[in-house]
């Protein structure tokens, strides 16, 4: 990566996303990861105090969404994302247990760059995480305008 | 009731007739008493008349008078031969006219002889005598006598006239009476059948709505319990994926620190270690590494088991929401292709498996697959070792359905267990196989979706033969309507 890429991955569940940093971690990323347990939390992160994104101007995100959060939908942190100005440039990685088709759709119509089923089984999921973490290394992420 | 009335005025009315015969009767009787009078009486006056004119015509008329009398006497005998009190009036009466003929027939002897006086003479004894008279009051007796029957018979045909005209006013009434009786008693019937009609129809149409509530209630619950299936399975899932994950990172961490512990024993390390136990180690050290990669086995295994049962459960619910769509099968060709796809453990199994005739049906290919795959595969799954196995595929078909069958000369089911082996993670028998428990509650949901049922007969060590009854025209939509 050509910017130092922050990687904010929006996972409520702790266990998770300590899995998913380990693997992306062995893939041989070591970018900047800023993990985020609800969705209130992480909004206030990307957004700002005064919800407009400006405080991200001038930063490379890449975003990794679960889609159920205790206390909003992942889909909506995904629309709020595309439809901000400053943000809406970032790649989100929609990383999720659900496969449900309609889901899937609604969240590529909505603007979302990646959508992955977290696999049922260790091994798999591992493996996919691992992978996500070599793709993470050769994508290009555009700084936040 | 009605024919003792019809009979009772049938009777009447003969009795009346009867009676009004007998007036007649009495009217006849009393027709030929003054029958014979008169002629008695023309005689009389005819022979007056010859004796004092000499005409032929009185004489001739006298000879037809005389001539009349004995048979309307004995016409008279006749009719009134039914009643002793007339018979003796009538011996009386023809004796008295005996008499009177003998005297008319002297008289007309003389008259012819030419001796008038004689016969005059014979006249004058004859009024002396009065036998004549005597005739009279005897007819007269007769006729009074007759006249009386006649009141009486008249007024007992009145009697039995009025008798029977009652008698059949009452019967008319009575019918009359009977009649609005059953006219009202079948209107009664008529208003509780359709008052009863009226009930059925409302228990009906309740039993319709309750029906309908019930089976709403039914699809609800099934929906929730799929729902609550799919929804805990997927949560099971989350947490299961961190037991495992940090399983395997504690496994790693546990290779990290025996190897260390090795390393600070003094113990030279070999190659990067694949397992726990494979790190070269001492004494209590190898114990420890034992332990550690025993328990760690322990939950790996029972983790991958947790997860098999979460995905199991999972699938079901997946194959549950699928929506099915019949087509026409070729079931032979069909049962062919999942036959040759198992060859190979058939093979293994020593197992010959025998497609006979199967009818073919309409209904969804992949619900289908999956029906003959599990109870081939279980089929060959459970033969009895160092028996060659024998699989039979049979089918037929029976009022619009089509019965297949699967049997084998395996290990067979008791009896006892032949339930159990339908419910999920449940298995019988020999735990010998791999398996979760889930082939033949899967297969028995998806028959149920097809709209067939099945069932099994085994004994142990006897083989099993599943039975499926599927609809041959299975229609999708009174299923899929349901959902």
């Amino acid at each position: 990566m050509t910017l130092p890429v922050t990687i904010i991955m929006i996972e409520d569940d702790e266990g998770h996303a300590r899995l998913i940093e380990r693997n992306i971690r062995r893939s041989g990323v070591n970018n900047e990861i800023v993990s985020f347990a609800n969705g209130t939390e992480a909004m206030k992160h990307l957004f700002g105090a005064d919800g407009s994104g400006l405080v991200q101007k001038g930063n490379a995100l890449l975003i990794l969404l679960d889609l159920n959060l205790p206390d909003m939908s992942g889909i909506d942190i995904l629309r709020q994302i595309k439809e901000n100005k400053y943000l809406k440039a970032s790649p989100v990685v929609v990383l999720t247990t659900t496969d449900d088709s309609q889901e899937i759709k609604r969240c590529y119509e909505l603007g979302c760059n990646v959508y992955i089923t977290k696999p049922v089984n260790y091994e798999n999921f591992a493996n996919a995480i691992r992978q996500l973490g070599l793709f993470f290394s050769v994508i290009q992420v555009p700084p936040a305008t | 009731m009605l024919t003792v009335i019809s009979a009772g005025s049938v009777y009447l009315v003969n009795e009346a007739r009867r009676d009004s015969k007998w007036v007649i009767h009495t009217i006849e009787v009393e027709n030929q008493i003054n029958t014979l009078l008169l002629e008695v009486r023309r005689a009389e006056s005819s022979a007056r008349g010859f004796l004092l004119t000499l005409g032929p015509d009185f004489q001739s008329d006298h000879e037809k008078a005389v001539a009349a009398i004995i048979p309307a006497l004995d016409k008279l005998t006749r009719q009134i031969g039914d009643n002793p009190a007339q018979r003796e009036s009538i011996e009386k009466l023809s004796a008295a006219i005996e008499t009177r003929l003998g005297q008319f027939s002297r008289e007309m002897n003389y008259v012819k002889q030419g001796q008038p006086d004689m016969a005059a003479a014979l006249i004058r004894e004859a009024a002396a005598d009065d036998s004549t008279t005597t005739i009279n009051n005897l007819a007269n007796a007769m006729i009074r006598e007759e006249e009386r029957l006649f009141r009486i018979r008249t007024s007992n045909s009145d009697r039995s006239q009025t008798l029977a005209a009652s008698m059949t006013g009452i019967g008319s009434g009575l019918v009359v009476l009977l009649a609005l009786i059953s006219v009202w008693l079948v209107r009664r019937s008529a208003g509780a059948r359709d008052d009863a009609e009226i009930r059925l129809r409302d228990a009906n149409l309740n039993l319709e709505a309750t029906i309908d509530e019930r089976t709403a209630d039914l699809r609800e619950a099934n929906d929730e319990i799929q729902r609550f299936a799919y929804i805990v399975s997927h949560d099971l899932r989350s947490p299961l994926v961190n037991i495992m994950g940090f399983t395997s990172e504690l496994e790693e961490l546990g290779k990290d620190i025996f190897r260390r512990i090795g390393e600070l024993a003094g113990v030279p390390a070999g190659g990067p270690p694949v397992d726990v136990a494979d790190i070269p180690l001492d004494g209590p050290d190898k114990q420890l590494s034992a332990d550690f990669s025993e328990a760690l086995g322990f939950i790996k295994s029972s983790i991958a088991r947790m997860d098999r049962l979460i995905s199991a459960i999972l699938s079901l619910t997946r194959e549950g929401r699928r929506e099915f769509r019949p087509e026409k099968i070729n079931t032979r060709d069909f049962v062919g292709t999942i036959v040759s796809s198992v060859a190979h453990q058939a093979a293994e199994a020593q197992a010959e498996i025998h497609i006979e005739p199967l009818p073919n049906i309409v209904s969804d290919r992949l619900a289908l697959e999956q029906i003959f795959s599990n109870l081939i595969d279980n089929a060959i799954k459970y033969l009895r070792s160092g028996v060659p196995g024998e699989i039979r595929i049979r089918g037929r078909t029976k009022l619009g359905y089509a019965i297949f069958e699967i049997s084998d000369n395996g290990r067979g089911i008791d009896p006892k267990d032949h339930q159990r082996i339908f419910d999920l993670f449940r298995r019988a028998g020999t735990q010998d196989k791999p398996g979760q428990g889930i082939g033949l509650a899967h297969v028995r949901a998806l028959v149920r979706r097809l709209g067939g049922t099945m069932s099994v007969s085994s004994e142990l060590n006897a083989g099993s033969t599943f039975m499926i009854t599927l609809p041959i025209n299975w229609n999708a939509s009174n299923r899929n309507a349901d959902k």
